[in-house]
């Protein structure tokens, strides 16, 4: 097994990190493997179902889709990283109250790929959400509730949307 | 009499949905112990082959490599996965590891090492020896004369069962008849795609017990066929449902969990295998594809006299659920038929297994039917809705083919809702019409099919238990398994309920096969129901015993003490009690006890339907138009 170890630096829900990776390694192995981010859920590791869903400098990606080293120097929210100091972020709040939440697997993906969107647009109208969360499979189908309550998050007071805050 | 409730018929958020949202909900790939390692399975590239040589030696060098099992190192002995209580349905003719593999994905080897790329790696340095063998792929080829027989061991040819259901004398019917219909229509194998792929965490590490956390919708069932296969009472095999990323019927079975004890057992180290996603689409499970030819005769008042169905299914390599979906399949017809006849066929193929999914038979020969009921309305110049609601089951009905009588159903109500959207959408439409493009075709149409809550076959049971803590909280105990649904919140409410306390004075913990008592298994849409009935019942025996320990208490006959508007009353004097205050006077003191509630429930009947006019939040048969073009 080639290891071709190298080190990286990334910065992960506001706490930076030292990083050992090998080659083949993905972003989403180092989150859910050595930073024990459990939130981000592994569904197919091909892009398809954005389960694994995080922000990386700002931008909604599929962590199983991220070789580790290209995640050197940039900053990762995950869905671990979304509660801040006041409590539940207003998405988490919403899906929660809006009933966005079944089997939940999907939960943590939809919440990024809603939070990358409301930081760029802090009111989209239901076509921009529903095109935002295309990338994020929910077997449940409740596709409704979800934009429901990534649409009632933007309506509450949402600026500035919280700084990422650390859980380490 | 109208009762009012406090706690049912309230909109909470499930109580594991903070959890959710947070990212701390725990499911099964997300535990990790102490020098836990990893298992994988070869699976056969053939859908059809004989093993003729497994050459492991490789394999076994790659450092970190702790365990190879191959065909000849695991029992042989033929078994079925299914989540079903036992069954003569339930053919035994899946094996643990095979050489003689029948589907592409089909279990040939086991590896054990200590991180999943190893066992990745491991797979690949093991070298089979296929003879690939000419695989039998549909259903025409399966019943054709010269196709090979793929378990001889089961029966001649491979249509290995055929489930029956009739009444009447459909050839009188059809006489009868001023329209007579046939047609055959196919339907093709779907894959659930839970989000969550099969994962299971064995630990079989002292050899004398066996604790597996696992993905199950029917823990008790998978309980019971892994303790025989690894030679265990029940007592020594715990199977733990983590959370859970969906079900929809493919979790109704064993998957990996046997082949992760044995790991285990080999390897005394806890063994985690979790499916790759491509694993799941070809190792797991898909719904029946199926030839249905059906056959509909009408009236020309519209009125049908006879209906025939004659469904092949493609069960893929192993019998699994196979003859019980055909069975639930029988006797789902939302008519008035008086002359009925179904013949269901189990045909093995080298397809993909197909397994429990959604509806358990009832969507493939509810396709099938409705299409061609759609086309005798049309025939005969009736409008498809009224030809449906004028040949609608009705409650006091027998449903075709069974014993069964039909107690409730809001067809009507919900047909009726569905035209009011119609209605409205074609009146907005109207108006607007100046805008609308040419090119658009736009049509209605419908279909009608019906489905009960709770298993068609009666073989709905569960049990709770429930702990009643010395300030009066509860912890329920239900072996119910919540796979998304909700039921963990839904049975709590239950719970609440009864015993008027608010909901966050109740904690359970379910399906846990060591600490929580037995229950058939999640399917069905039925745990609101069937579960619900027995946490119900154990909330009584919880009051009941609370009625008793308080005369004890008080000196006092037990009969004349009543539980009303959430409190316990005495016959004579003003002293009322909550169910708190209750328990803390009996807990303690010398007259102390420990109140304990215990029920078991076994389901007669499915679910009656939701009142039409219930609360807003209860979708089911409410009809709505999520999204259409324009």
């Amino acid at each position: 097994m080639s290891e071709n170890a190298m080190v990286i630096r990334m910065e992960v829900n506001g706490v930076e990190h030292r990083l050992h990776v090998s080659t083949g390694d993905t972003l989403l192995d180092l989150l859910r493997d050595k930073l024990d981010l459990k939130g981000v859920k592994r569904g197919c590791s091909a892009g398809q179902c954005g389960s694994c869903t995080v922000i990386m400098n700002g931008k909604a990606v599929n962590a199983c889709l991220v070789p580790a080293v290209r995640a050197n120097g940039k900053r990762i929210a995950t869905v671990e990283g979304l509660e801040g100091q006041n409590g539940l972020h207003p998405l988490q709040k919403a899906f929660v109250a809006n009933g966005a939440v079944q089997c939940g697997f999907c939960t943590s993906g939809m919440l990024m790929s809603a939070k990358a969107l409301l930081d760029a647009d802090s009111n989209p109208d239901r076509k921009k959400i529903t095109e935002s969360l295309s990338g994020n499979l929910c077997r449940c189908s409740g596709y409704k509730k979800i934009i429901d309550a990534v649409e009632g998050a933007s309506k509450n007071d949402m600026t500035p949307v919280q700084s990422m805050t650390s859980d380490q | 009499m109208k009762q009012t409730f406090k706690v049912v018929g309230r909109g909470y958020p499930r109580h594991e949905a903070e959890d959710k949202v947070r990212g701390k909900a725990v499911y099964t790939d997300d535990l990790e112990f102490s020098r836990m390692v990893y298992g994988a399975i070869l699976r056969s590239p053939y859908p059809r082959a004989k093993v003729v040589e497994i050459d492991a030696s490789e394999a076994r060098k790659l450092p970190g490599v702790m365990g190879i099992l191959l065909p000849g190192d695991v029992p042989q002995k033929p078994y079925n996965c299914s989540g079903n209580p036992p069954s003569p349905l339930a053919i035994q003719d899946e094996r643990i590891l095979t050489d003689h593999p029948l589907h592409v994905g089909d279990r040939v080897a086991a590896v054990v090492a200590t991180s999943p790329r190893l066992c990745e790696e491991a797979l690949s340095l093991i070298s089979v020896q296929y003879e690939p063998l000419t695989p039998v792929l549909d259903l025409e080829q399966a019943t054709g004369e010269d196709s090979p027989v793929l378990h001889p061991e089961i029966g001649p040819s491979n249509i290995f069962n055929k489930i029956e259901a009739d009444q009447g004398d459909v050839e009188k019917g059809f006489k009868a008849s001023d329209l007579v219909l046939e047609d055959v229509f196919e339907t093709s194998g779907i894959f659930h795609t839970c989000m969550e792929t099969v994962a299971c965490i064995c630990d079989f590490s002292g050899g004398k017990d066996l604790v597996v956390w696992s993905n199950s919708q029917t823990p008790f069932q998978e309980r019971r066929i892994l303790s025989k296969l690894v030679g265990l009472p029940e007592s020594r095999v715990r199977i733990i449902k983590p959370m859970m990323g969906g079900g929809f019927g493919s979790r109704q079975q064993l998957h990996n969990q046997v082949v992760g004890a044995l790991l285990s057992r080999l390897v005394r180290r806890s063994v985690k295998i979790v499916n790759t996603r491509e694993e799941e689409m070809v190792g797991t499970c898909v719904r029946h594809a199926s030839k249905c030819r059906v056959k509909v005769g009408v009236s020309k008042e519209g009125l049908i006299q006879a209906f025939q169905a004659e469904v092949h299914h493609n069960c893929g390599a192993y019998a699994t659920h196979s003859p019980i979906v055909m069975a639930a399949q029988s006797r789902k017809v939302p008519y008035r038929v008086p002359h009925y006849q179904y013949e269901g066929y189990c045909v093995y193929t080298d397809y993909p297994v197909a397994g429990a999914m959604r509806g358990y038979g009832n969507p493939q020969l509810s396709f099938a039917r409705e299409v061609l009921v759609d086309r005798a309305a049309r025939k005969l110049n009736m409008d498809p809705v009224e030809f449906r609601m004028k040949n609608r089951i009705l409650p006091g009905d027998t449903v075709p083919g069974s014993p069964l009588v039909l107690q409730s159903c809001a067809v009507k109500e919900c047909i009726e809702a569905g035209e009011a959207i119609r209605n409205r959408i074609d009146r907005n439409e109207e108006r607007n019409f100046e805008g609308r493009r040419d090119d658009v075709v736009e049509r209605w149409g419908m279909a009608l099919a019906m489905h009960t809550s709770g298993a068609s076959n009666n073989t709905g049971m569960s049990s709770a238990a429930i702990l009643i803590h010395d300030d009066g909280s509860a912890t329920l105990l239900t072996g119910s398994a919540d796979m998304g649904q909700g039921s963990e919140t839904a049975l709590s409410q239950i719970a609440a309920e009864v015993l008027g306390i608010s909901l966050s004075d109740v904690r359970v913990t379910a399906a846990d096969t060591r600490h929580t008592p037995y229950e058939t298994g999640s399917f069905a849409s039925s745990q609101a129901y069937v579960a619900g009935h027995a946490v119900n019942a154990a909330a009584m025996d919880v009051i009941d015993q609370t009625r008793g320990a308080l005369a004890i208490r008080y000196g006092v006959e037990a009969g004349p003490i009543v539980f009303e508007n959430r409190r316990f009353k005495f016959e004579h004097g003003e002293t009322s009690l909550s169910f708190k205050e209750a328990v803390s006077e009996v807990h303690f003191g010398e007259t102390g006890t420990v109140i304990t509630g215990r029920a078991s429930f076994k389901a007669r009947h499915s679910a009656p339907h939701s009142p039409p006019a219930g609360p807003k939040w209860l979708l089911t048969g409410s009809p709505t138009v999520l999204r259409f073009a324009m």
